[in-house]
């Protein structure tokens, strides 16, 4: 059961993201993408700490990069 | 080491979880144009444990930890970058050995009995290059305690779309890590040993509008070696373990409120049984031009391992009393401040982590340990325009 939430998952986020309406928007109107506020980790170091006390204290981890453990926490 | 026992939930937070180093964004597809420096102090403290959960009947203290971080970024010619991350932990407090019962049946966390002292250095060490249409990069990362060794290499890069509204990314990594558990009062289940983590993550990100941007992920991750908690009483655990975790982020900017919303989302899974959700809000208030107000949620819940019990049978070939391992739910609310003045930002975090069995979507026996905690932070970054 678990296996197959995690399939429709996977398959509801591929087709979510195939099948966005996109804008085409040009490079001269992504100004307020740019924003820090719009980057996926505004504040680097806050978001590695946070990722590592999680880590540390749940038994989840991975999902947003290159995530390798490197640790010895059980 | 006498005097130092040092505990598998000491070993916890001294993990690298990530390798990623904290200055590289997920959209990044130009070299810095000038060098940036960041400093943060943080100060982690755990809850005691309640009086009522433990064997004997006393509260004790668990973890402190202060934390230092620091990175640079600077550019080093048209096309690469240099980045380097550093971080040290100082830690103290008590850790959970075991789980027991008590004269009425019901289940108590016996705490390891002195207090942990233990210090960690994290250093990473990044290069980047940059091309047309993405980015390239490799990094390395040391880190050293007392009784734990790491040294790992990650490769990562970044591609975009011809019209440069879609980014592909993938990365690969590989820790090579050993443990020499320190020798104390309590035994520990290994002398030394070893454990090598292998991952890889495939992403998209896509441009959807002139003010919102989706993106997808997938990773994996393999473990083989010790993975046995080398402090704990009563555990013994599968020595391979194989993750897929599965995220998904949205962030939209609301011209209205002058404000961004971000939405993460991640699904995790692996062969201990053990799946989770994970669901991250945050709102990215604009107070003029200089001052930021971000408040955020988090809400996450994970189901038990095959093998965790409360009452471990010894009779199996794998078992384990750890909270971590168990059915829990956790909550987290929290504020952000910023403020920039010239060329510097400064920033301010609280937050309040809790946890309870009762606030997972899973069943299963709640742990007498599970963690609550405060962490508050303190930080500055100043860019050399």
């Amino acid at each position: 059961m678990r296996r197959l939430l995690g399939r429709l998952l996977i398959a509801l986020a591929l087709v979510t993201l195939a099948g966005c309406a996109s804008e085409p928007v040009q490079p001269w109107e992504r100004g307020t993408l740019a924003k820090n506020e719009m980057q996926w980790a505004p504040d680097p170091l806050e978001a590695v700490l946070r990722d590592h006390i999680h880590f540390s204290k749940e038994a989840s981890t991975g999902g947003g990069g290159a995530a390798g453990g490197g640790c010895g926490c059980n | 080491m006498a005097g130092r026992d040092p505990h598998p939930s000491l070993l916890a937070l001294t993990s690298s979880a990530l390798l990623l180093p904290a200055y590289q964004q997920a959209n990044a597809d130009a070299p810095p144009e000038f060098t940036t420096l960041g400093m943060s102090y943080s100060r982690y403290q755990e809850d005691d444990t309640q009086a009522g959960r433990t064997l004997g009947g006393d509260s004790i203290e668990r973890y402190e930890i202060d934390v230092a971080q620091f990175y640079l970024l600077t550019p080093v010619s048209d096309d690469w970058s240099v980045a380097l991350d550093v971080q040290w932990e100082d830690m103290s407090g008590a850790s959970p050995w075991f789980v027991g019962l008590d004269a009425d049946g019901g289940s108590k966390v016996f705490m390891s009995g002195a207090s942990i002292e233990d210090t960690r250095t994290t250093v990473s060490v990044n290069t980047r290059y940059y091309f047309d249409r993405g980015n390239a990069g490799f990094t390395y990362t040391r880190s050293d305690e007392d009784d734990y060794e790491s040294d790992a290499v990650a490769f990562d890069g970044a591609y975009n779309s011809a019209d440069g509204l879609t980014t592909w990314s993938a990365a690969v990594s590989a820790s090579f890590d050993d443990i020499e558990p320190t020798q104390g009062v309590t035994p520990t289940n290994t002398l030394e040993d070893s454990k090598d983590v292998f991952g890889g993550y495939l992403g998209v990100s896509r441009i959807i509008s002139k003010r919102a941007i989706l993106r997808f992920g997938l990773s994996y991750t393999y473990r083989n070696g010790f993975l046995t908690d080398p402090y704990k009483l009563q555990d013994s655990r599968p020595s391979t373990r194989k993750e897929w975790a599965v995220s998904s982020g949205y962030r939209h900017f609301f011209t209205g409120p002058n404000a961004a919303l971000h939405v993460d989302y991640r699904y995790f899974d692996d062969d201990w049984g053990i799946a989770s959700h994970t669901v991250d809000l945050a709102w990215w208030q604009n107070l003029g031009r200089k001052t930021q107000l971000v408040p955020f949620l988090r809400y996450y819940t994970q189901d038990e391992a095959d093998f965790f019990s409360n009452t471990p049978d010894f009779s199996e070939r794998y078992f384990a009393d750890d909270f971590r391992l168990s059915a829990f739910g956790g909550i987290t609310t929290g504020l952000r401040v910023r403020h920039t003045v010239g060329n510097w930002t400064l920033n301010a975090t609280g937050e309040r982590y809790t946890t309870s069995e009762d606030f997972g979507i899973y069943s299963g026996d709640e742990s007498p340990a599970l963690v609550k905690y405060w962490r508050y932070s303190i930080g500055f970054n100043y860019s050399f325009r």
